[in-house]
């Protein structure tokens, strides 16, 4: 039997359920999490249709490789988000019940029309959590935004039905396949508008800062970690298994790519305070998955995307924690915050040298595949580039590091007195989970075949040439 | 020609998103711009001398000259969907409106 379905609608029909237990939504919310990660020990790779119709006419649902590894991402980043930060969930239970549901199913259908709906769902849940603790005008910024780029988004969708008159999206790489890839650069680069919106990437993403900047221990992770981590997901498989980017089109969407990781890690570089360092590191990040995506390179893109967003989980948590009890993320505030807090404080480190690509840790895995990948395609530019981004991104990082670990001001001998008299107290846990998946970081750098391994039960996918690693979508056809 | 109606619509209404500072002008702005969207989808089921896509006892053939129904199926999700987004937008001018007591983005100020 195929537990795909279940994997939406449990959560869903939980969702309604919250609605009439409002006191215990929470405990609901807590129960979908668990039972989907437990759900994806038993779920069986195949496709499953739903309603009767038959494919390519029917909407179906997909369990592949990629979308398998997508699944798994997704609902352990959830429900480790959840669980470290239970008691700042509050009345929004409910709220994020949809948004798993929504999240599942963004990535499960192989429907394209059915993702746009998927996709909307999740971006009125977002909206709905930027909104928490007042910050009603970033939202409807968000919201305006989103609107416009989903919209964008359906105008490609139409246009693909128009040109080729299906919407399966395996039915339509084939069909794609047949014609010169000229004639859909109109329809792509409107995907590419919509989904670049959620993803974050630079003329697009003027909302994150307004949402990203003020969000608590729960929105933040959740909307830097799970959201992102999807919207690229799904990202990556339109962009490398769907639609064939033209040439002309391909410089055109590196470049934008290319640049958002650049400027994205300069305007890191120029802030001073955690959140909007983070926040714009992430926007460099979701450049640099992005234009892995666009260059065809999907296994270093999903390394590196699951390298950013669990690093962002742990970073945007104890941000988050220190921002609500301190009305502060200023670091000038905030020197030796650490000092107190050393299971925390390494965590944070760990997290940070992991995005960096620092060799122990798992970045440095996915940053070598990044690297390697490229070249194997004789692209010289990008990874300069990339290295380029790197050397900034240290240099913020570090900088940070040791304004936080450290007492008093720079080039004085640093004693405890001088600590920030700020307090925070976090609850054991974020403590237990922010360390765990620290350890996790650096248990998979220096195992890094673990989690392909487990994954997939073969080393098979190390091999770029193994036809198991060109992710396959069936239609069920 | 009314693909290119519901396109001008579509511009109309991102001209709107762009020129205007009112937040409710905003929410009628995205509404323009998903009426002209959803025009642009029916638009693509259209087949010159065609009829609508039921079985009756007249109509009893299925290789009679139909429209296409799917894309009124989607349009009717997007619709709904331009609904539920439309209404958490006033939900949230209201909200805007209670702490600003002005609709006005450049009379709001502040970060952003």
């Amino acid at each position: 039997m195929n537990l795909q379905i279940l994997l939406i609608a449990i959560p869903l029909l939980l969702a309604f359920l919250s609605l009439l237990l409002k006191k215990q939504s929470n405990n609901l919310l807590l129960v979908a999490g668990v039972m989907n990660v437990a759900f994806l020990t038993i779920i069986q790779k195949g496709t499953t249709v739903i309603g009767g119709f038959q494919p390519p006419f029917g909407i179906t649902l997909v369990v592949d490789n990629y979308s398998f590894m997508a699944l798994v991402v997704l609902n352990i980043l959830f429900l480790t988000t959840i669980l470290m930060s239970r008691n700042s969930i509050e009345e929004y239970g409910s709220v994020l019940l949809v948004a798993m549901a929504g999240l599942n199913g963004m990535i499960l259908t192989g429907d394209i029309f059915n993702l746009f709906v998927f996709l909307e769902i999740t971006s009125i849940t977002a909206y709905i959590l930027a909104s928490k603790n007042n910050n009603y005008k970033n939202a409807f910024h968000y919201l305006v935004i989103g609107t416009l780029g989903s919209g964008l988004f359906l105008f490609g969708i139409a246009l693909l039905y128009g040109m080729f008159g299906t919407l399966n999206m395996h039915d339509l790489s084939i069909r794609i396949a047949d014609v010169d890839s000229a004639v859909i650069v109109l329809p792509t680069f409107m995907i590419f508008i919509g989904l670049a919106v959620e993803s974050k990437l630079m003329p697009f993403s003027s909302w994150v800062k307004g949402v990203l900047g003020n969000a608590d221990d729960i929105v933040a992770p959740l909307i830097a970690g799970s959201y992102a981590a999807t919207s690229l997901f799904v990202f990556g498989r339109l962009f490398s298994q769907v639609l064939v980017i033209d040439s002309s089109l391909k410089i055109l969407l590196l470049t934008i790519t290319v640049v958002t990781l650049v400027l994205g890690e300069f305007a890191a570089f120029s802030k001073s305070k955690i959140k909007e360092i983070l926040l714009f590191s992430s926007i460099g990040q979701a450049g640099l998955v992005a234009t892995l995506f666009v260059s065809g390179l999907v296994l270093p893109a999903v390394l590196q995307l699951i390298n950013n967003v669990f690093s962002k989980v742990v970073l945007f948590t104890i941000t988050g924690k220190i921002a609500k009890d301190t009305d502060t993320d200023e670091i000038a505030e905030l020197r030796g915050i650490f000092a107190d807090h050393k299971i925390i404080g390494v965590s944070f480190t760990i997290a940070s040298l992991s995005l960096l690509g620092l060799p122990l840790f798992f970045g440095f895995y996915s940053k070598i595949n990044v690297m390697f990948g490229l070249f194997s395609l004789n692209i010289y530019l990008i990874p300069a580039l990339i290295l380029f981004s790197t050397i900034i991104e240290g240099a913020y990082f570090i900088r940070m590091l040791l304004n936080l670990w450290n007492t008093g001001e720079e080039g004085e001998k640093s004693k405890l007195e001088y600590k920030t008299d700020k307090i925070v107290s976090f609850s054991k846990y974020k403590k237990i989970g922010v360390l765990v998946i620290s350890i996790v970081i650096v248990l998979m750098g220096i195992f890094p075949s673990l989690l392909l391994d487990n994954l997939y039960g073969d080393k098979t996918l190390l091999n770029e040439n193994n036809p198991e690693y060109i992710f396959e979508i069936k239609g069920g056809m | 020609m009314i693909q290119y109606f519901s396109i001008i619509l579509m511009l109309i209404g991102i001209f709107g998103l762009l020129i205007d500072r009112n937040i409710l002008k905003l929410i009628v702005s995205l509404n323009v711009f998903e009426i002209g969207l959803n025009l642009f989808i029916v638009s693509i089921g259209f087949v010159n001398n065609g009829i609508a896509p039921i079985l009756t006892a007249n109509n009893s053939s299925s290789n009679l000259n139909f429209v296409d129904p799917l894309p009124q199926a989607l349009v009717l999700t997007s619709i709904v969907i331009g609904l539920g987004i439309t209404s958490l937008g006033l939900a949230f001018a209201r909200k805007i409106y209670k702490e600003y007591n002005t609709f006005d983005l450049n009379e709001m100020g502040g970060n952003n």
